[in-house]
């Protein structure tokens, strides 16, 4: 009984943000630019796709004409052409997460609803789960459509339809986001609780947001020396694998900073994970999905780690927040 | 835990209750015992104490020393089941100025635990002659409608004792007629007792069984309506009586 009460408080209060935020119109827009770009980058993607698979048959036509039996596989991954969907969910997605958080702390603070809703029944515990629910619920619903408008356009532009092993790589690549966007709303409502005015607040997710998104990661890819000539610097001075790891040997420390530059970023480890799932990194090619999730296990541990303990700061920031204004009349 | 059973004991009892912002005391030592059933006006000029006293009855802050009960619940020790027994209706209140009147009351009908909201919102509205305002959006509220639909909100629960912190505040005469006869209403036919914050003596003439008058942070006259006019027989006003019980503090 007081199981199913507490579950239908909680369902009530991620409904309301739903709600909330569905009839947000910066949001709104927010979402529209998001899902824009990303159908922009798929259709382009997907055109592209289209004449180089076409060029691709007319040579595989001209060998076979020419007795040539064996001919080269098609240089292209389907799922690759998502790269841009995904650069833009890491980059916009982080924001529209970060205003849900703001807006989630904004709405009860500038509506004056905060002492209504803390003079209820219910627990700071159910409070921080339902507007997290909610909020959850809103990025799953963003992830639906951004992933159906990339298959619709991959399969009726591209023409190539994803089959089933694309497609769970596909859904398990936009989970990724979750737990992603999920820390930053967490982030969002964490520093807008606590922040002295709502906008300082939103102003310090974004710093963070800048940071852990924007520059860290191009720090460390700056630091990278493969990442400065297109094809890698040693394989573009013709040194092979046996040589560039000894020349490597030599820089262990530096090459250690550069990596735990990168490994602090929240962004890199969803990176890392989306790119590996849709075949952007050629490394990954080939690999079974069992081996591929082997491989990326750190960047889910990292992905995980980071909405717990944001998750835990959640709820705390619920717990200590304050029911009437700093500096309120007494 | 307390063993006074919330339906025994009075409906409020403060006891020693301090309270202090920074090196401000805001209350100090308030001892006080409200029967069942009363209506009961909380009187003070603006910093005396009177929002600070509310807003640790309903649970929103925590006194510094002394203690707070509601219906026999201690207001620190079981929050929970004090919210269960109160409604609260703030000083400037707003509800969700995007949702209807009905959705805001369904939302905070749910969050109480009724059991069948929508109904006991529809019921509330019905029962403080608003349902006329059911399917309107909160934003487009006067202020004396978004008073209404406040009072349902603070009510649709059933509460044993409700809070009302500067009813009156911004109404119009007709608004605060209205809010007399709501607070009658629910006083005599649904027996709820109502503690009422306010400045407006008139009123507390009109509608409260008892008085507080709270002086800096001190409680300096507390008594039935009735005997405060015998003891100040040569006051015709209940002005008159509060201004010679705050010259005399």
């Amino acid at each position: 009984m007081i199981g199913s009460t507490n579950s239908r408080i909680v369902v009530t209060l991620a409904r309301h943000e739903y709600r909330a935020a569905a009839r947000n119109r910066v949001l709104a827009a927010l979402v529209l630019v998001l899902v824009a770009i990303t159908t922009v980058s798929v259709l382009i993607g997907a055109i592209d796709y289209h004449s180089q698979v076409a060029d691709y048959q007319r040579y595989v036509a001209a060998a076979r004409s020419s007795g040539v039996t064996q001919t080269a596989p098609l240089p292209l991954q389907v799922l690759s052409l998502l790269r841009g969907a995904f650069e833009y969910l890491e980059i916009i997605g982080a924001i529209i997460a970060i205003v849900l958080g703001y807006m989630s702390i904004a709405r009860e603070r500038t509506s004056n609803t905060l002492m209504l809703l803390q003079t209820r029944p219910i627990t700071s515990m159910q409070r921080a789960l339902g507007s997290a629910l909610g909020a959850l619920a809103i990025i799953a619903t963003l992830l639906l459509v951004t992933g159906a408008i990339a298959v619709l356009c991959l399969g009726v532009i591209g023409g190539d339809w994803l089959a089933p092993p694309e497609l769970l790589k596909l859904t398990l690549a936009l989970l990724a986001t979750i737990p992603y966007m999920g820390a930053f709303y967490c982030l969002g409502v964490v520093l807008t609780a606590h922040a002295r005015s709502l906008s300082n607040g939103l102003m310090a997710a974004l710093v963070i947001w800048l940071a852990v998104v924007l520059i860290i990661p191009q720090v460390g890819d700056t630091m990278d020396p493969d990442n400065q000539v297109p094809g890698g610097l040693f394989q573009s001075l013709g040194v092979d694998k046996p040589t560039e790891l000894k020349v490597l040997a030599k820089f262990t420390t530096y090459e250690k900073v550069r990596n735990d530059l990168e490994e602090a970023s929240l962004a890199k480890h969803y990176e890392r994970f989306t790119f590996g799932m849709t075949d952007v990194k050629d490394k990954y090619r080939g690999f079974t999905l069992t081996h591929l999730l082997h491989e990326k296990r750190n960047d889910i541990a990292w992905l995980a780690a980071y909405m717990l303990v944001l998750g835990a700061a959640l709820h705390r920031s619920y717990q200590r927040q304050p029911a009437l204004p700093r500096g309120g009349t007494p | 835990m307390t063993n006074a059973s919330p339906l025994d004991s009075a409906a409020i009892e403060l006891d020693g209750l301090r309270h202090r912002y920074d090196m401000d005391d805001v209350l100090r030592g308030i001892n006080l015992s409200i029967p069942r059933g009363e209506v009961f006006g909380f009187l003070g000029h603006n910093g005396s104490g009177k929002t600070t006293t509310v807003n640790i009855l309903t649970t929103l802050i925590r006194p510094t020393a002394g203690s707070a009960r509601v219906c026999g619940l201690d207001v620190e020790r079981e929050p929970m089941r004090v919210r269960q027994l109160i409604g609260y209706l703030p000083s400037d209140i707003r509800m969700y100025d995007h949702m209807t009147a009905l959705e805001n009351l369904e939302f905070f009908a749910r969050l109480s635990g009724v059991e069948r909201p929508r109904s006991a919102a529809l019921e509330t509205l019905d029962y403080l002659d608003c349902a006329d305002l059911a399917g309107k959006r909160v934003g487009t509220f006067s202020t004396g409608m978004r008073q209404r639909i406040g009072i349902a909100q603070a009510v649709l629960h059933k509460p044993v004792v409700l809070f009302l912190d500067e009813p009156t505040a911004g109404l119009d005469p007709s608004g605060v007629r209205h809010l007399r006869e709501t607070i009658q209403r629910l006083n005599s036919e649904l027996g709820v007792t109502i503690f009422m914050n306010t400045h407006q003596l008139s009123e507390v003439a009109k509608v409260c069984t008892s008085i507080g008058v709270l002086n800096h942070g001190e409680l300096i006259y507390t008594d039935s309506i009735e005997n405060t006019t015998a003891r100040f027989p040569d006051e015709a006003s209940l002005e008159g009586i509060y201004v010679r019980v705050e010259a005399g503090a």
